[in-house]
């Protein structure tokens, strides 16, 4: 059971992420591949202040999304000059940048050592360590998460990010300071990226850089893609299908050697199918269009 | 010691240049950022040492048995993935985002075949080398950069002179005037395909003489061969030599006064630096810029 409870709380993390970048990817069309830097961010920032300061959990989990969102402010400067498979390209290399200074600034991070021992969260004296008192936890920044998007989504501002995947030009044409809405979206999913890696590395209590690779970035994509592209709910569908599934090879008693690479497999798969009959996903509406 | 950082250079971005050109002429047909060239790379190499170590063939055979298995991996990958895309007419991030599945499908195959631990090609000791201007170079070494020069010449020549070569400048240039003069793109894809999966293949191969091989090996590969194409200009084969030596060469040599660790971020700089500033590259041509 406690395992069950285990799946259910990544799953919730992996929620967040895909909201915060369903809202890039799915509503405002920015083809963003760097996405799990912004929570390597977010981790690394409240780990160290907690390891190092003393800071609690909670305001360390603060600094990390508003740390994670400045660097989204930079990252989102090259969406205002490149488009499509460049920015793609460009977003992977900045996350690839981001996953070496962790690996690469041992004196900071301890490299590929890893940091142990990160506090857990507590309230008014109690310790949130078990499962079912982090599950609430999570499930709370879920819906904070849910809530929010989805205001932002469904009020005129959101109707902008639409207009500009749409047709960038044309909303332009309307007096709308495109760069500007660019730049928010990117600052606003960073935040929450910051959030889901935060509540990561106060639930596992061990982060290194080998959680946050680029590769990691493509399956928080695939969960997107896969629920669906400007669609919440299919953020939800996507994130907690293609964490739950694949445990099921566990269960079906693989070892973990042939379990891992499989899982890899259907992620492949999954993409290359989705992207030939299905591109906006299952309830998505939105799928990319030539420019 | 600075001799010996140039050579490293050298023979880095040599390889570099062996995988951008291949990647530049898939590139040329079908206008996307294959990412599964990389893997194609890594698949060259594994293919080499099942042939090798496992069936025991004769080192020349094997290299060129691997070459012509990466080729039909290579028109594998496109006749499942992406053939199946061009008749839905499919934008290019769509086509960037199924070529990170096969990607994901093909090292992850790999893996479970062979495992996740490191192999190697290397047969003996390392011998010792010669001593040129103040650089120590091995036998190995030279083999690495002599071959990937002659098949990146090769690959130019093909491109430049035979007819094959002149449709796929043809089906790049202007895909719809080449289908007028009776040009199969589908035909030339399958050439373009073939021939570039090759290149790569040999690249993974030559690299696994010198350093060891792994199943994640390709990604690094495929991401320094996109930047060197980027750096020298985008579907430009002269440019694909230039952007491979200037890449292997900026890497090496920054790391004179810093930790090797730092290469790869290095490279990233760059790629940024290229994409904000010149995404045409040094030998592209400016109205690219246009486009993107």
């Amino acid at each position: 059971m406690e395992y069950l409870i285990h799946i259910i709380i990544i799953a919730g993390i992996y929620i967040i992420l895909s909201l915060s970048l369903n809202i890039i990817v799915g509503y405002t069309g920015l083809a963003a591949l760097g996405h799990i830097s912004f929570a390597a961010i977010g981790a690394y920032t409240s780990s160290l202040l907690a390891l190092n300061f003393g800071v609690s959990p909670w305001i360390g989990l603060i600094f990390g999304a508003i740390f994670a969102s400045i660097v989204g402010l930079i990252v989102g400067f090259p969406s205002l000059r490149i488009k499509g498979d460049y920015l793609a390209l460009a977003t992977f290399g900045l996350g690839i940048i981001i996953y070496s200074i962790a690996r690469n600034w041992v004196s900071l991070t301890r490299g590929p050592m890893g940091l142990p021992g990160i506090p857990q969260f507590s309230i008014f004296g109690y310790e949130i360590s078990s499962v079912w008192s982090y599950l609430i936890l999570v499930l709370i920044f879920v819906i904070i998460t849910y809530f929010v998007i989805r205001n932002i989504t469904n009020s005129p501002f959101g109707r902008v990010l639409k207009g500009i995947r749409e047709d960038e030009i044309a909303t332009a044409a309307m007096g709308k300071n495109v760069n500007k809405y660019k730049i928010i979206v990117f600052v606003v999913g960073a935040f929450f990226a910051g959030i889901a890696g935060s509540l990561y590395a106060h639930y596992i209590t061990f982060i290194d850089p080998s959680s946050f690779t680029v590769m990691e970035s493509i399956v928080v994509l695939l969960m997107v893609v896969f629920g669906g592209m400007g669609s919440l709910a299919g953020s939800f569908i996507g994130a907690s299908v293609l964490v739950i599934f694949p445990e099921l090879l566990r269960f079906l008693g693989m070892p973990s050697s042939i379990a891992a690479p499989l899982r890899q497999m259907i992620y492949g798969l999954l993409l290359i199918v989705l992207m030939i009959w299905r591109p906006q996903g299952l309830i998505g509406r939105f799928r990319f269009k030539k420019t | 010691m600075i001799q010996q950082l140039i050579l490293s250079g050298i023979i880095a971005g040599s390889i570099y240049a062996l995988i951008a050109i291949g990647f530049t002429i898939i590139y040329r047909t079908i206008k996307f950022f294959n990412f599964a060239h990389g893997v194609v790379y890594a698949a060259g190499a594994y293919l080499a040492y099942a042939l090798f170590f496992l069936l025991k063939l004769n080192p020349i055979l094997s290299f060129f048995l691997s070459l012509a298995m990466a080729a039909l991996l290579g028109i594998a990958i496109d006749r499942l993935a992406y053939r199946p895309l061009r008749k839905h007419n499919a934008p290019s991030l769509i086509y960037l985002i199924a070529s990170f599945g096969v990607f994901i499908f093909i090292q992850n195959l790999i893996q479970l075949i062979f495992g996740a631990q490191i192999l190697t090609l290397r047969t003996g000791p390392v011998k010792e080398g010669y001593n040129i201007l103040g650089a120590v170079i091995t036998n190995i070494q030279v083999l690495i950069i002599g071959v990937s020069l002659i098949l990146f010449f090769l690959g130019w020549l093909f491109i430049l002179k035979t007819k094959l070569g002149k449709a796929i400048r043809a089906v790049s240039d202007d895909p719809v005037g080449a289908r007028v003069v009776g040009i199969n793109s589908e035909r030339i894809i399958l050439v373009a395909f073939a021939i570039g999966s090759a290149l790569a293949g040999a690249a993974g191969i030559l690299i696994s003489l010198e350093t060891n091989i792994e199943p994640t090996m390709g990604l690094n590969a495929i991401l320094k061969g996109i930047i060197a194409s980027i750096v020298g200009g985008v579907g430009n084969i002269p440019g694909a030599l230039f952007g491979g030596l200037f890449l292997g060469l900026a890497e090496n040599l920054g790391i004179w006064k810093i930790q090797a660790g730092w290469k790869d971020t290095i490279a990233f700089v760059i790629l940024i630096i290229f994409l904000l500033l010149r995404p045409s590259g040094i030998m592209g041509v400016k109205t690219e810029k246009e486009k993107i």
